[in-house]
Formats: C-alpha cells, structure tokens, sequence
C-alpha cells in the first residue's frame, strides 16, 4: 500500500512530463543546436527571444515530428520573449497554470533540443523574486528560479507543475546565462501583446536620476507620507523630459497619479500604454509639488 | 494527504528490496565498479569498462568475496557477464517495457568508493547512442548524480525495478545508463551461446578448488 505513493509520484511526474511535453516544440531559429518553445495557441509558439536569431527559415517540430515553416509574429528583448506564427495550426496546445508557483514546489524543466524525444529535469521552485532590470534591458515584475538541470536547448521550454500545467518559460537569455524561468502569467501576457502589436513598447523620458529621501516638510507639502522620490541629475536634449518643462534639481515623485520612489518603480510606469500619451508627472520644484504634462517617447 | 513520514517509509522499503542484489565489481588493475545480481545462480551483470583484462572480485552485500568467472562481455553495448560460486542470491527484475520520461529512477552504486550509495532523479530522455560497430543503442539519459563507481550498477525505477545499468558521465550532469531491453538480449544471447563464451575465458582458482 504504501510503496503506491511513490509509484503514484513517479507516474504523476511522467504524465506531466507527457502532458505538457505534447505542447513544447523544437525551435530551429540559429546556426547552433536548436532550442524549445511553448504551443501558446494552435498555431503560435511561445519561445525565448535569444535563440531566434534569424527571422528567416525557421522551423518549428512537433510533439508527433511534423516540421513546419514559421515566422515571428513578434519579439522582445527586454523579456526575451519571441511568438513564432506556424504555417499551419497543429498539434496540442498548452495550459498554463492558475495557481502562481509557489516555494518548495516540484517542478519539471522540459525542452525538445532534439527530435529524438522530450528532455526533463526534476527540480524544485527555489525562489521567486523580482521585479528585475533584465541584462536586455526589460524589466521583469517576477522571476522564479529553480534547482532542476537546464540542459542545451532548454531555453524556450516550459518550467511544469506536477498536474502538467505551464509554471513558467525557462531562459538562459535574462541573467548572464543562469536559467531563470518568466512566470506563465507574464509569459502569456506578453505573448498576448507581441501578437497584437509585434513589439513592447517602452516608455522614455530622457533623464538621469538618483532616489533621495524626502525631508518632511517635502512630504507635509506632497500630502503623503513619501519616504524618496528621484532627484534629477540631468535632461537629454530633446528629449520628453526636456520638452516638458522638466529641469535638473526638480525630485520626481509620481507619474499619473502613482507615487515613485525607486527607479524600477520608473521603469515600470512608463509602460506601453502611456507611450505616445502627455502623461502627468509629479515633481518637487523648490520643495514644492507640481505637476507637468510630458508626452512621453518610445525606448 | 498526510505524507508525514509516507515517504521516507517507502523510499526506505525501496533500498531494502534493491540492496542486496548490488555486488562491488574490484577488476585487478581498475578501481571497482558496481554490479547487478542477475539471478539467484550467481550470475553478475556489469559494464565490460569495469571487468579489465582479468576475472574480477566480487563482493556480496555480507561482504562475502569471489573470484567471478567471465562468461561474456561485449565492449560494444558495455556489458560484461560474470558467474559466482554462490547460491540463494537475491535478483533484481528487469522493468517490463520502456521507461517513461519523467520517472523517477534511483541509481545504486559506489560512486567515488562510497559503498552503497543511493542517488534519485527522473529519466531526463530516451535516446540511442551510435557504438563502434554503428549500431543503436538505447540509452536512457537521467539526471541522476554519477560519478565513477557508480558504472556496472542498477538504476531502478520506483517500483525496484532495472530500467538501465549506469555506465557513463556526460557533462557531469547527465548520466547515462545502458537500457535494460539491452541487458536482457546481451543476457539472452551469452546464455545461448554459453558454452563458446565459457570455453573462451580463462581458467580461474575457483574452478580448480
């Protein structure tokens, strides 16, 4: 009786390995060994952006060994993220997970480098962390990391529960080649818009800055309670900031409304959607809070 | 579920049950290997690499040695077959069929000379190796901890089961065992043709005593 549990286990691992295997493809997107990639719908592939490096001749293979002609749909570098359109729909499609990974949870790190057959490695969710700049210039609001073996051509393949659903995409791309997985939630969402719109838009503003703490009588003068803000050290010529009416000194607090005090938490506001957009920036001028309107540029 | 304990009970049970068909394998110029007790008669399975040029030593679980007697051995698929004077041996059974990609497996050896070691991990992948002859062998790749001593020993499945018998270190971090379909026709065809391999090995003390 007891002896089941382990076989239970054993057997769970193999059927999520199969489950999920029948949706992560090979990648034929570089001169080197192929990579991995995600089935995100019947005919998008979800993949790392750093091993699609040519955009012509790429070749995807299935689960049941059918080799089709793809070409990308859309790409970004700050995520390393890439969808792949297929000539043709095929084959299963994942399912992402809808519980969040979670600390201490068993997880499989799958990857087709070969048409030989689908490659796992057992680990467990080491750690969750974030939000990261990533070394592409992206920014990332969670990573997971795991302690499973990322094997050649694991990029672009799925980090899978113990049920056979998608946990996240594993990359050696963001993190000077230690593999960190993009949580399926973030992966799907930016997938979502790659589709749409073929890029991420980044938002610019043009300046340099360094986060200084607020004394109070900024704080008093601000109406909250706002430990630091960003210190403006200098202003691109021409650029957003400059048109705006920012100056060097002015300590930026906000943009449209939500406080900024770190900045990643910059970096993170001046998102897509407020690329294009005259967007309110807070700002203390002389310890005093104001406001311009900044029509913020594209990265 | 209250797994509390459930686990280390059977894993325990497991190494119980696969312990004592696991022999050391000393070759006479080579550091030892691992080996298989392959039927309760005393026939050993074990890579070829770890047997060297002569009729190695083998150790039982109580610590009992033999000089073994070569019966067969193949450098093509690494396999070596070896028979010992000693009955009553526990065997392992073969796993019927293939494994499956994601199993668990459990290597048992003597990595580095630790006697009686036990490592887990799943079954990584399925593929064959080309040998010298240009043939296909199937492999199954796992990402198991091995080290050399581990070479000759039974990676098992969860249910005690040989699924492969560890052979080589890829990378250090993939480790490679010989399938078991592999192991049963090497068996197979050395006790077909017993008597031609039997009359080819050396003559060994045991068999004058």
């Amino acid at each position: 009786m007891s002896q089941n549990v382990l076989v239970e286990l054993s057997d769970a691992l193999a059927d999520a390995a199969e489950k999920a295997g029948n949706a992560t493809v090979l990648v034929n997107a570089r001169r080197r060994m192929p990579a991995s990639g995600i089935a995100y719908a019947s005919d998008l592939i979800l993949t790392a952006d750093h091993v699609v490096e040519r955009e012509e001749g790429i070749k995807v293979i299935l689960a049941d060994g059918a080799e089709i002609s793809a070409r990308v749909a859309g790409r970004d570098a700050g995520s390393d993220l890439a969808v792949l359109k297929l000539e043709r729909a095929a084959g299963t499609v994942a399912e992402a997970t809808k519980s969040p990974a979670r600390l201490g949870q068993i997880a499989l790190a799958l990857g087709r480098p070969s048409p030989d057959g689908i490659e796992a490695s057992l680990g467990t969710v080491s750690a969750i962390g974030g939000p990261i700049r990533t070394g592409r210039g992206g920014m990332l609001e969670r990573y997971l990391r795991t302690d499973s073996i990322s094997y050649p051509g694991f990029s672009g393949g799925p980090l899978v529960a113990a049920d056979g659903t998608i946990l996240g995409l594993n990359t050696s791309g963001l993190a000077n080649g230690a593999a960190v997985t993009v949580p399926a939630d973030i992966a799907w969402r930016i997938a979502d818009t790659l589709v749409t719109h073929g890029r991420i838009k980044r938002g610019y503003l043009g300046i340099r800055s360094q986060a200084v703490e607020l004394p109070e009588a900024s704080q008093k003068a601000l109406q909250r309670e706002q430990a630091a803000g960003l210190l403006i050290m200098g202003i691109e010529k021409d650029s957003p900031a400059a048109k705006g009416g920012l100056i060097v000194g002015d300590i930026l607090v906000g943009v449209a409304g939500e406080p900024v005090i770190h900045h990643d938490e910059l970096f993170a506001r001046l998102d897509g959607d407020v690329v294009g957009k005259s967007t309110p920036i807070d700002i203390l001028r002389g310890g005093q809070p104001q406001t311009l309107n900044v029509m913020i540029g594209e990265k | 579920m209250n797994f509390n304990g459930t686990f280390t009970q059977v894993i325990d049970e497991l190494v119980q049950r696969v312990m004592p068909s696991l022999v050391v394998v000393r070759g006479h110029r080579f550091g030892a290997g691992a080996g298989i007790v392959w039927d309760a008669e005393g026939l050993i399975l074990t890579n070829n690499h770890v047997v060297g040029r002569h009729n190695p030593i083998v150790v039982l679980q109580d610590n009992r040695e033999y000089e073994s007697r070569l019966l067969a051995r193949d450098p093509d698929v690494d396999l070596a077959l070896l028979s010992i004077d000693a009955t009553g041996l526990t065997p392992l059974k073969p796993a019927p069929g293939s494994p499956r990609v994601g199993e668990m497996v459990f290597a048992f050896g003597h990595p580095w000379g630790q006697r009686n070691t036990v490592t887990r991990g799943i079954v990584s992948a399925l593929v064959s190796a080309q040998n010298r002859r240009g043939e296909k062998l199937p492999v199954v790749r796992s990402d198991v901890p091995l080290a050399p001593g581990n070479s000759g020993g039974p990676l098992v499945n969860a249910k005690g089961e040989v699924v492969g018998i560890n052979a080589m270190i890829v990378g250090g971090d993939q480790s490679v065992s010989i399938a078991a379909s592999v192991a049963i026709e090497f068996v197979n065809k050395a006790r077909r043709d017993g008597t031609s391999v039997r009359r080819k090995s050396e003559p060994v003390p045991n068999d004058v005593i």
